[in-house]
């Protein structure tokens, strides 16, 4: 039954207090121990050991660490409240793998389970795996304890494995890491660690530390190297200073000899700046004046003045138009009316269809009882709200969950009966000239990279679902340079862009695949005029829960061709199918009309399901664009204010050798709304993919406008989770 | 050397240049909300550069322009956390549910002087659920619990709940509503004259504290 679980969404919305109240401190709930500091690694408490410390759920931090061991840059997701993960880049010192280099650079993935949350005498005891995919230079497990004795001071006791029990693991340097090196998990001798830490203020933290991690890498060729400088005694010390509740500072020293400094960025997209955000107050319900003061509109009379609907439809338009509403077509009867709607500016949907019911309530004649509210993307219909006029009246600002239950989201056809299109909205043309900054943080070889220009955008839509989109860029400056792949067996060269550029034999790495990723810096840092989309889009719904695209044209930045989806996504399913198929051709590196040779054709079907708490997972099964055969699948958890945090992996028949480092393509991706931030009401975003190397298996086809999240949006799972907004 | 207007004029086309141009805002990304933000922070300082600042009205004087200016009920709403007094004018009544805003659309909702709701103050209270309403219209002591509920940052509605004490105000005519709980405390001040509630001092949440209401046209 639709309603329990929809009830079971709201209900959610009874929990934790803390978030408006804002300070943790006044509730008696039990609740992960959370930490005060992060670690030399990145995640919460302690300096060079771990504690059992958690950060609050959904937090999403990133630690940068400098000493005389390196550099680690490590980025922390609090995925549930007692699951820690780290992704980490590093840059080890004193590593010389290959002669001619000082240091390595490393990734490493890290994730800490609190098994048992701190109550009365017992403590928070956690388990956690450092550098758990293949064997690197952090390797190591362990079993922790942390006590809180006064409110102000914690104590940590645990037992550490590999590294931290001074015993690390025999690095393999021929191997391509990537895969869990489950084997070697808590084996070897143990060795205990301990900290204390004093929260001396409400800014500063105090931690001393004994670890028995002597800094040591390796090798299985017998090779052994020091970071830095072997510690002189095992005792730590560090100091954390907090600038508000985002930053924090700290200073540390590692035996004695070895010191470091480091700087956290804390944000929990759990607390805006704005939590209600800034838009404008809504236009409120007008109730219906009394029958006997206006005979006509009760009467429908009204509809049979065929000026009647056209003045409604524009005066309901407009006013819709100021609240980020487009009103794309309109069907009026007597007793019902429905309305189009393309949500433009708000990321609850929810908010969207209860501030387009108020207008409605302002708009239409008495007469008018039954509201129906459909949203569309892309000028398709995506679903449809129905709700009585006269509960909109009643239950005008009363908590939300009370008109979620006489509302009803069903399916939305691609046409109705009475539909008409609104004067104005088709053909539209949409442009924009802007400047571009794109920014990359974790390349091994680049360090920070940076790139910005200019770009001029247009879309045309021509009809409903018929949308013609091109872009041209240029770039003004940038430290992004041209070059061909690595040099296959010499590390450390890459081809120069004219070398690669004119041998087309070199497309092909010695192993025989097809270079369709890792030749991606000969498209970056093009000082001309560049063509990054030119495409033709056809969006349609054939039957009532499937939906359809056709792409052609220029693609994206390395790849133009035509991309066929189709998907069944039925508004209150929480799974739904798909399938798509593209012919693609390789553009030239100049990037305008021109192709190279490679052609495939590729696509997969995917399937995907919408877990409680904002989870979804997606399976996609088929052929990349290397011609590869494997499948993805990505993870998900998307917060009802439109944070976006999931994780990818990618496994083809490609082998680990053929793929090279890293055995199968992974990573993370990150979207954050920028009015999460700036609490104005927009749907923009701030995106990224975090994502090892670029490589040739398992590479996707980066086409603009994939049906499954455009048409998401507005059904059940999103819609409900948003559900609170509907009177903001 | 650059003049201070040059520069400032300078600052705002860079400005201008940074945030682009065109007919379609969506996409625009970090660099344009920063562009645009600096921008209107840029032309706010040089419009008030260039008009010396009008001498800041007294309440009282905002109230008797806004009663000659406009003919419908008004009230005036000192938010005290935002230390500014504004007239709030009616823009809808829903039954006894009545929505005022200011002129910059930031919303009040409150039903029969109980303050239930606020809209576009970036804290907002989503609706307040207080069974002390009857209580305290009828200037009976007593007690009874208030929910309120808050748009939370991560998207939600979500609710507190309180409990609250009922009885007279160390004034005459002032009825008291002292609540407490999740470790907070706050006290809600009114003055009641036949059923309706003509001045009150009134706790929004946690970020914007208390605001006081005085009907200045019921």
């Amino acid at each position: 039954m639709r309603r329990s679980r929809l009830f079971r969404r709201l209900m959610a919305t009874t929990l934790p207090v803390a978030l408006v109240l804002g300070s943790a401190g006044t509730t008696a709930v039990a609740e992960p121990l959370r930490g005060r500091s992060m670690s030399s690694y990145g995640l919460a408490g302690g300096i060079d050991a771990p504690t059992a410390e958690m950060l609050p759920e959904g937090t999403l931090g990133a630690t940068i660490s400098w000493s005389d061991y390196g550099r680690r840059s490590s980025m922390v997701f609090q995925v549930l409240p007692q699951v820690t993960t780290v992704l980490r880049y590093s840059r080890v010192d004193g590593v010389r793998e290959f002669e001619n280099e000082e240091a390595i650079t490393d990734r490493s993935l890290d994730v800490r389970v609190q098994l048992v949350e701190e109550q009365g005498w017992r403590p928070a005891v956690a388990v956690g795996l450092q550098d758990f995919l293949g064997t690197g230079v952090y390797s190591g497990e362990y079993v922790v304890a942390t006590k809180t004795v006064t409110p102000r001071v914690r104590v940590t006791a645990g037992l550490g494995w590999g590294v931290l029990a001074g015993k690390p693991r025999l690095i393999d340097a021929s191997d391509e890491g990537g895969t869990p090196n489950a084997d070697e998990w808590f084996r070897g001798s143990a060795k205990p660690f301990a900290s204390v830490s004093w929260q001396v203020n409400d800014r500063l933290d105090v931690v001393a530390e004994y670890s028995a991690n002597d800094h040591i890498a390796r090798y299985n060729t017998g090779q052994v190297f020091q970071q830095g400088k072997a510690p002189d005694s095992n005792l730590n010390l560090a100091a954390f200073y907090r600038f508000g509740e985002t930053y924090q500072a700290g200073l540390y020293t590692i035996g004695g000899n070895t010191f470091g400094a480091q700087f956290s960025i804390m944000l929990n997209p759990r607390q805006s700046p704005y939590p209600s955000g800034l838009a404008k107050a809504p236009a409120p319900v007008r109730p219906r004046p009394a029958p006997a003061a206006d005979p006509d509109g009760w009467s429908g009379v009204w509809s049979q003045d065929p000026t009647a609907q056209p003045a409604i439809q524009t005066a309901l338009g407009d006013a819709m138009a100021k609240e980020g509403q487009a009103l794309e077509s309109m069907a009026l009867s007597p007793g019902r009316a429905e309305v189009r709607v393309n949500n433009t500016r708000y990321v609850s949907h929810a908010e969207a269809i209860g501030r387009t019911a108020r207008l409605m309530t302002r708009a239409l004649p008495p007469s008018v009882e039954t509201f129906v509210i459909t949203s569309t993307a892309q000028g398709i219909p995506t679903s449809s709200v129905t709700l009585r006029r006269s509960d909109i009246e009643r239950l005008e600002n009363t908590e939300a969950g009370q008109i979620a239950a006489v509302s009803a989201l069903t399916d939305a056809p691609a046409t109705a009966p009475g539909l008409v299109q609104t004067d104005g909205i088709y053909p539209r043309f949409r442009w924009s000239v802007r400047p571009y900054l794109s920014l990359g943080f974790f390349s091994a070889k680049d360090g920070l990279t940076y790139e910005g220009g200019g770009q001029a955008r247009a879309t045309y839509t021509i009809a409903p679902g018929l949308i013609l989109t091109g872009a041209i860029r240029q770039r003004a400056f940038g430290n992004i340079e041209r070059r061909g792949p690595a040099i296959p067996g010499q590390r450390g060269r890459n081809y120069t862009f004219d070398e690669y550029r004119d041998n087309p034999a070199l497309e092909t790495t010695p192993e025989g695949v097809p270079r369709v990723r890792s030749d991606t810096r000969m498209y970056s840092g093009n000082n001309k005029p560049t063509i990054p989309e030119l495409t033709l889009a056809w969006y349609a719904k054939p039957a009532p829960a499937v939906y359809t695209r056709v792409t052609a044209g220029i693609l994206e930045r390395a790849y133009g061709g035509v991309s066929t989806e189709v998907l069944w996504k039925p508004a209150n399913s929480p799974l739904a199918l798909g399938a798509e198929v593209n012919h693609v051709r390789k553009r030239d590196f100049d990037q305008l009309f021109d192709f190279r040779d490679y052609e495939v054709t590729m696509g997969h079907v995917s399937a995907y399901y919408e877990f409680p708490q904002g989870f979804t997972a997606q399976l996609d099964v088929g052929k990349y664009l290397a011609g590869d055969k494997g499948a993805t699948l990505s993870v998900t958890r998307e917060f009802a204010n439109g944070w976006r945090i999931g994780a990818f992996a990618t496994k083809t028949d490609l082998s680990a050798e053929e793929f090279g480092e890293g055995s199968f393509d992974k990573g993370v991706t990150l979207s954050i709304p920028l009015g999460w931030a700036t609490g104005q009401p927009t749907q923009d975003r701030v995106s990224t993919r975090l994502r090892s190397l670029s490589r040739d298996g398992g590479a996707q086809l980066n086409v603009n406008g994939r049906l499954y999240d455009n048409v998401r949006d507005s059904h059940s799972a999103k819609l409900y989770e948003g559900w609170g907004r509907f009177w903001r | 050397m650059m003049n201070g207007a040059l520069k400032i004029a300078l600052g705002a086309s860079l400005m201008a240049v940074l945030a682009g141009c065109g007919n379609d805002d969506r996409g625009i990304g970090p660099l344009g909300v920063l562009a645009q933000t600096a921008a209107q922070t840029v032309a706010q300082r040089r419009a008030a550069g260039d008009e010396p600042p009008a001498p800041p009205k007294s309440p009282g004087e905002a109230a008797a322009e806004a009663l000659r200016v406009n003919s419908g009920p008004l009230i005036q709403v000192g938010f005290e956390s935002l230390g500014r007094t504004q007239v709030m004018a009616l823009t809808g009544q829903n039954g006894a549910l009545r929505t005022y805003m200011t002129p910059a659309e930031e919303a009040l909702i409150l039903r029969g002087g109980m303050l239930v709701g606020t809209r576009g103050l970036g804290n907002d209270l989503s609706v307040a659920e207080p069974a002390t309403d009857a209580l305290i219209r009828a200037g009976a002591p007593g007690t009874a619990p208030r929910i309120m509920r808050y748009y939370a940052g991560d998207g939600l509605e979500r609710p507190l709940q309180f409990n609250c004490t009922v009885g007279a105000g160390p004034r005459a005519g002032v009825t008291v509503e002292t609540c407490q709980g999740h470790g907070t405390s706050f006290q809600n001040s009114y003055m009641v004259q036949d059923g309706q509630i003509a001045v009150s001092r009134q706790w929004v949440g946690p970020a914007l504290g208390y605001v006081t209401i005085q009907t200045l046209r019921p």
